[in-house]
């Protein structure tokens, strides 16, 4: 079989393949090491981490839907000085790039948290979560407003020693002003889409399936919606380094992403149901190119013919 | 832990909605301990998505391995028309354990329908160490059909105490009312040790409670993955805002999780 070479260059970030595990689906990566060759995978993205630890949401927090689930776990996660200390050590030695998601409730926040990740050895890029819909405060309400959403990230960019990217919601009408104000700012990179607000309800109850009523969309189920976006960003700004996240499951759902403009992979909610998936995403995806005669994965990157 | 290439090698229908999938190719899961359990999913495209968390009911070094089911909903509908020769894929073992017998106390594991299996587990563990003389089984169910491995549990010859809210099989009432009748007359400080619905456990834990009781609960919950990444499974606890019932669980010190 022909060989394929891998490699992809995410704006400053080199990674030895595009296949990465996407944020809050793959815990800090320790959970999967017995049953997943984390070392495999070109990177892995941590939980959210904030600067203090969340509990997170009251319960219940998630809820199967038609080939999909809702979650809305509110970004429980052990806080950043746990995170260095406990989390990190396994991290750095896995032989993925670690790319760690990040947040906070305030601009300043924002700001001290991705400083001082940044700091921490072993962290290659950050991805700053503008887009989680299930909290109040921080998130979300910075993702929707292209203003607001450049300035933080300007911030964030400045204040942090390596690559950022930006996590972007879908939940908007124009994600393509969103993505141009967070490249002109400086990002490193685009990761898109988050999940989809979505609600659940039992009928017979007569009460919302969720604690917090609504809650994000992830699985299969969001995967034409997140060919769309990326295809509009990368058409918007052939030049921007987009990871694409949505309902992932294949190494031909790779491709696709690829055709459509993405330069890496997160392979999300197929974590839950089969835990090696991401391995199995980049085992299908070298098989696919290998037998299209495509000798560089990097050459599916916008190729859609349209 | 492990993620198996399991296949079915045969189905056992119990009572109407109860079910036995007994599975090959599970060497991995041996030395499962009473109260672990395995996530679960066929190989039927992408709906329903999620594998499903379910107790073992037994895991033998040969690579034989057993689940109970109860069909409750997409998942379990589709697990009880398997049928032998198909695969499914197996996560595990997951989670915690009930604690192993103690020769110097006696042990009380209360079963209500579906919680069968871990109480059975460790049943059976007493058993095979020579002291099913130290524990005694309360199975309780809505009706003679929610009894549904009453006959593996009678099989093991330990003290069996079946209760039905009908009267149809056993003693007519709740399960705990029959375990406070035996709490009445037994004395001492037995270990509790229980599985069943929500409720059941709630009124099992309160027990304990008043009697200055250990008690140990295995619980259920809804969650994507078994591994501590969804962190679908919280559930309020006492001395911190959350436990994951995978990780942390699923047997909890009653106190820790009913207050």
């Amino acid at each position: 079989m022909t060989a394929v070479d891998m490699a992809v260059t995410m704006g400053a970030l080199a990674l030895k393949n595009p296949v990465m595990t996407a944020s809050g689906t793959f815990g800090y990566a320790a959970e999967f090491a017995d049953v997943c060759d984390v070392g495999a995978l070109g990177g892995v993205v941590t939980k959210g981490i904030s600067l203090q630890p969340r509990a997170g949401n009251p319960v219940p927090r998630i809820c199967e839907t038609a080939a999909g689930m809702l979650n809305s776990i509110g970004l429980a996660n052990v806080g950043l000085e746990a995170f260095a200390a406990d989390k990190m050590p396994y991290l750095r030695s896995c032989g993925a790039a670690v790319v760690v998601n990040f947040f906070g409730e305030t601009e300043s926040e924002y700001v001290e948290c991705a400083a001082r990740l940044s700091e921490i050895p072993g962290v290659a890029a950050l991805e700053m979560n503008i887009s989680c819909p299930n909290v109040h405060k921080g998130g979300i309400e910075f993702g929707r407003d292209p203003q607001a959403a450049g300035r933080l990230v300007r911030e964030c960019v400045a204040a942090a020693r390596v690559p950022v990217w930006v996590k972007l919601t879908p939940n908007v009408t124009d994600v393509v002003a969103l993505a141009g104000a967070c490249l002109e700012s400086g990002a490193g990179g685009l990761s898109l889409i988050n999940t989809l607000r979505g609600m659940a309800i039992d009928a017979r109850t007569r009460r919302p399936r969720l604690a917090t009523k609504f809650g994000g969309l992830s699985g299969p189920a969001i995967k034409p919606v997140a060919l769309r976006m990326v295809f509009e960003v990368h058409r918007a700004f052939p030049d921007a380094p987009i990871s694409a996240i949505g309902g992932l499951q294949s190494g031909e759902d790779a491709a696709e992403f690829m055709l459509a403009g993405a330069t890496t992979l997160q392979v999300g909610t197929q974590n839950f149901v089969e835990p090696d998936a991401a391995v199995r995403v980049l085992r299908e995806l070298r098989d696919f190119c290998a037998a299209g005669g495509v000798t560089r994965v990097l050459d599916l990157r916008g190729a859609l013919q349209a | 832990m492990n993620f198996i290439d399991a296949g079915v090698v045969a189905r056992e229908d119990l009572a109407p909605g109860y079910f036995i999938l007994r599975l090959g190719g599970c060497e991995a899961l041996a030395g499962a301990l009473p109260g672990q359990f395995v996530m679960v999913r066929g190989d039927w495209g992408r709906d329903p998505l999620l594998p499903r968390a379910i107790s073992l009911l037994e895991a033998r070094p040969d690579g034989m391995a057993a689940i109970l089911v109860k069909t409750v909903g997409r998942g379990t509908a589709l697990l009880s028309r398997a049928t032998a020769g198909a695969r499914l894929r197996v996560l595990g073992p997951l989670g915690t354990a009930f604690p192993a017998p103690d020769a110097a106390r006696q042990d009380l594991l209360i079963a209500g329908g579906s919680g069968v299996p871990p109480v059975y587990l460790q049943a059976a563990r007493a058993a095979a160490a020579g002291r099913a003389d130290r524990v005694e089984v309360f199975l309780g169910g809505r009706t003679a059909q929610d009894l549904p491995y009453a006959t593996g549990l009678e099989r093991l010859g330990v003290s069996l105490h079946l209760t039905t809210d009908d009267g149809s099989r056993g003693q007519r009432g709740l399960v705990t009312a029959a375990l406070e009748r035996r709490l009445d007359e037994v004395g001492g400080r037995p270990r509790l040790m229980a599985c069943g619905p929500d409720p059941m456990l709630h009124a099992v834990a309160r027990i304990a409670r008043l009697r200055e009781l250990p008690c140990l609960v295995s619980l259920e919950a809804a969650m994507a993955c078994g591994l501590g990444a969804c962190l679908g499974c919280a559930v309020p606890a006492r001395s911190r805002p959350f436990v994951y019932v995978c990780q942390d669980g699923p047997v909890f010190d009653a106190a820790e999780v009913y207050q």
